[in-house]
């Protein structure tokens, strides 16, 4: 796994933490722990995004990035060795 | 409107290729219980969804399925990247690729092309969020299936995650079942369609 790869996972992983708050919180919209977590957990994910956005280009489009949004890797490219 | 965040939900990096397994998995991007009928289904019966919960619930499931059918397409896509024809043809690949070349089709794994047939959107939240709980079910069953066919720790990785997704999904939709009868006539649930016979909703 390259640097962009780690930090890659360390983002997603703090996202999940956030999208898993927020389905729970669907179904319990007055669990008030849960809003804290998840409001902890997207502070953390908007750091690592911003991080990454810096290093390794856009994750969503804007008018700005247009040669970068569309440079490789996309999602489903491999990245491993033989890339 | 939708936005598109240029990263899977769970990463995908398989080394080594694999038709045979493409073969069985692509039944999760098109086949009766697969990711694209999840969320065709759920973004489809959120419109007729009478409680705000649900509206959310709905909303949020089905675009996590498309998230997870992004991670499907990348799968069968990385599973027959560089194939030589013999490989192919040993694998038993021969059929899809005389239709879609290494192309990622929904479909399912017996063959038959992807089918709204598979799904219902009855506009009816005790029918709807049943079929969805059945849907989770069915899913997980899948996945439980494909794991037994599947060595490659590579690709079992992924799989995993999106199992245990459906066991999420099954706990979230069961309890906004429990919402929903809440809010209904405790001794008769079927009294009256909150999605239809508004004007029997209380106040």
């Amino acid at each position: 796994m390259n640097e962009r790869e780690k930090l890659l996972k360390k983002l997603s992983a703090a996202q999940f933490a956030v999208w898993e708050l927020h389905l729970y919180l669907d179904t319990h919209p007055c669990d008030q722990n849960a809003v804290a977590l998840c409001k902890k957990h997207s502070e953390e994910a908007e750091m690592l995004r911003q991080e990454y956005t810096q290093k390794y280009g856009a994750l969503k489009v804007d008018c700005y990035n247009t040669a970068e949004w569309l440079s490789d890797p996309w999602p489903w490219d491999i990245t491993g060795s033989d890339c | 409107m939708f936005s598109y965040e240029k990263k899977l939900q769970y990463p995908v990096n398989i080394k080594n290729p694999n038709p045979a397994l493409a073969k069985v998995i692509i039944s999760q991007y098109g086949g009766p219980d697969g990711e694209l009928g999840a969320s065709l289904r759920y973004l489809s019966q959120r419109f007729s969804m009478p409680y705000p919960e649900l509206k959310g619930l709905l909303t949020d499931v089905g675009v996590e399925e498309l998230g997870h059918l992004e991670m499907i397409g990348a799968i069968v896509y990385q599973l027959t990247r560089n194939l030589s024809i013999d490989e192919i043809k040993k694998a038993g690949f021969d059929a899809y690729f005389t239709d879609h070349t290494t192309g990622v089709y929904p479909t399912a794994a017996s063959g038959a092309p992807y089918s709204a047939f598979s799904m219902q959107v009855k506009g009816d939240v005790i029918a709807d969020l049943h079929e969805d709980l059945a849907a989770e079910q069915k899913a997980r069953v899948t996945y439980d299936n494909l794991l037994r066919l599947i060595d490659d720790p590579d690709v079992r990785d992924p799989i995993k995650f999106l199992r245990e997704r459906e066991v999420v999904h099954f706990q979230r939709f069961g309890e906004g079942l429990r919402i929903a009868t809440d809010k209904l006539d405790s001794k008769n649930f079927y009294a009256f369609n909150p999605s239809f016979d508004k004007h029997c909703n209380k106040r």
